[in-house]
């Protein structure tokens, strides 16, 4: 009864720490709520997301999903390229790697590109800040699946071509 | 008896309870160029605009399934690219010229001189100020890498390919986004060649 009563207290003793790690809230939401936070700013999610990254997914042949939008309006604050970067390593968590940054001292210019493995998938995570607009966008894409539905189209396009040189 | 299952339930909780709390603070991992931290950090300090590409090697072999394997060009850099160990590119722009000095260049030739580095290429344009570096790491007679370093009046870049590549492979990689100035690479060795055989040029 004793041992049992013990596990209990054990259970609880850890449970705390982790309730509160998972309360500060990782990933795309997590970078989303700090960058509001910190730059006084508000992110526009765009509505329906769960439906258009299923429309996504089925329109792509399992190509793309997992989409992610959140859009700033009017984003006034002066951003350090130093610490938007840091927010952002530090909110999505472990096992994304920075792929692309591109960083500007003057104005408002900074993209942010991390990868992350996902088995065959790949996800993606961008941030885009182009004056007084700041776009963040996560998306999980297969690129075997996502290549074949580019070459498709790029047939497609090189078929109307042939077909429009050929009625000139 | 009792009490050693009671301590295997106890380690299994443990785990099962502290494995996502070790993980959540971990962070995103950015493994960079393999340069000394503070001659990036000097140079990121100085310029106006700073854009870096780090492709490590599984990075590139995902960039590899968006090039098609029908089309010869795109299947040769298809080939090159799942060889290679890292791409890592830096480029620092300027406000003004003399923002950085050859001190600062000379530093970063310093970072790949001797050992398996060889220097392949050495262009000083007088007149305009530019010049290029070229560096390849030969290991048992094979190019293993190679180090690229342009430098103008108001840009800095720096690009390191880790791999088997060859220099008439630059061109291949011109395909991966952000890297298309590879393909100037050629035309700056040819120019290159052109000068040393007039006897011009250093």
């Amino acid at each position: 009864m004793k041992a049992l009563a013990g596990i209990a207290i054990c259970a609880i003793v850890l449970m705390v720490p982790v309730a509160v790690l998972a309360g500060s809230g990782n990933g795309f939401d997590g970078v989303v709520t700090t960058l509001e936070h910190r730059y006084h700013a508000h992110a526009t999610r765009i509505p329906f997301m769960g439906l258009i990254s299923l429309v996504a997914h089925k329109a792509s042949s399992g190509g793309v999903c997992g989409l992610h939008v959140a859009e700033f309006d009017e984003f006034t604050a002066q951003v350090d390229g130093d610490e938007l970067n840091s927010i952002v390593e530090e909110k999505l968590g472990a096992g994304w790697q920075r792929m692309i940054r591109e960083t500007s001292r003057h104005g408002n210019e900074q993209t942010l590109i991390f990868s992350r493995p996902e088995g065959q998938r790949m996800g993606l995570f961008i941030l885009d800040l182009d004056g007084h607009e700041m776009d963040v966008v996560q998306i999980s894409v297969d690129p075997d699946h996502l290549n074949q539905t580019i070459h498709k189209y790029n047939h497609q396009d090189g078929d109307a071509d042939r077909s429009d040189d050929d009625s000139d | 008896m009792k009490n050693s299952i009671v301590a295997v339930l106890l380690a299994g909780v443990a785990v099962v309870l502290m494995g996502p709390a070790l993980a959540v603070p971990a962070l995103a991992q950015t493994s960079g160029l393999p340069l000394p931290t503070a001659v990036e950090k000097q140079l990121e300090a100085k310029a106006s605009n700073v854009t870096e590409v780090t492709l490590d090697k599984t990075m590139l072999g995902f960039a590899s399934k968006f090039l098609d394997k029908k089309d010869s060009d795109q299947a040769n850099a298809k080939q090159l690219i799942n060889g290679l160990d890292g791409i890592y590119v830096r480029d620092y722009e300027f406000d003004k010229e003399g923002q950085y000095s050859m001190e600062d260049v000379d530093n970063l030739r310093k970072q790949f001189a001797g050992g398996d580095w060889v220097p392949m290429v050495h262009v000083n344009e007088k007149k305009s100020g530019e010049s290029t570096d070229i560096l390849a790491k030969m290991v048992n007679g094979e190019s293993r890498g190679m180090f690229i370093l342009s430098a103008e009046p108001k840009e800095l870049t720096i690009v390191l390919i880790l791999g088997p590549i060859k220099m008439d492979q630059l061109g291949e990689l011109g395909g991966l986004g952000g890297l298309g100035a590879l393909g100037d690479i050629n035309k700056t060795v040819k120019k290159a060649d052109k000068t040393a055989a007039k006897g011009g040029g250093e």
